[in-house]
């Protein structure tokens, strides 16, 4: 629940949990929205077409207590006419090794009507690649394997 | 970490204590009891709702990749 503060990715500028509430299975699910502070250079908004400096995400979040697992789920729900990031990772114990925790991240990148949509594409995955990277040690217990995109 | 709507995170911040602490000292120990936070969270939420109309932040129909679990009952 504290992945935000996070000094490695710092973009994050405010966080709000909109619905929250466990199911039949005893799991904890929550609903955020997030607000990020992207930086982006006027001519980059000016491009975008867009007056406003923050972009907001959705996120659905599970807690299985008894698994040990959690799971995330976001997409942004700005510039959705321009780009939609949906995240998906799931922390759980590493089957051989219940001291290790694994985290399997996975986005699926979508640019639209832009022709420089895979260069735009391949930069957000090297991107999100490397903050899984960074915040895997910063977020998470101990060491752990990524398999990451 | 602040609220989405500035005036928004006091009200957050008591809901995040009373949060926190039932879900370390009680949800992940496993205890069922009910969460005291009711309240506190009613207070919050009608406080956010407020500040995502006046932003005009679309939080409604937008549909996930999904966790590939059963969804809950609300």
């Amino acid at each position: 629940m504290r992945k935000y503060p996070n000094p490695m990715n710092p973009n994050v500028v405010g966080v709000d949990v909109l619905d929250r509430g466990l199911d039949t299975e005893g799991r904890l699910h929550s609903h955020r929205l997030l607000s990020t502070e992207w930086g982006l250079p006027a001519i980059v908004r000016a491009i975008l077409g867009t007056n406003h400096t923050q972009t907001y995400v959705k996120e659905h979040s599970i807690v299985d207590p008894e698994e040990k697992k959690m799971e995330l789920c976001s997409t942004n729900i700005t510039l959705t006419n321009f780009i939609s990031v949906d995240e998906r990772l799931l922390y759980r114990p590493h089957p051989e090794n219940p001291e290790v925790t694994i985290l399997t991240q996975e986005a699926i990148i979508t640019v639209k009507g832009v022709s420089l949509s895979s260069y735009l594409e391949g930069m957000m995955a090297r991107r999100m690649s490397a903050n899984a990277r960074k915040g895997c040690s910063s977020t998470v217990m101990t060491s752990l394997p990524v398999y990451s995109l | 970490m602040n609220s989405v709507g500035e005036s928004c995170t006091d009200l957050k911040r008591d809901y995040d204590q009373c949060f926190n602490r039932w879900f370390a000292e009680k949800f992940l120990k496993g205890d069922r009891s009910e969460d005291p936070c009711t309240e506190t969270f009613r207070k919050y939420q009608r406080c956010v709702q407020k500040a995502i109309k006046e932003k005009d932040i679309p939080v409604d129909g937008v549909e996930f990749m999904g966790p590939n679990k059963d969804k809950p009952e609300s």
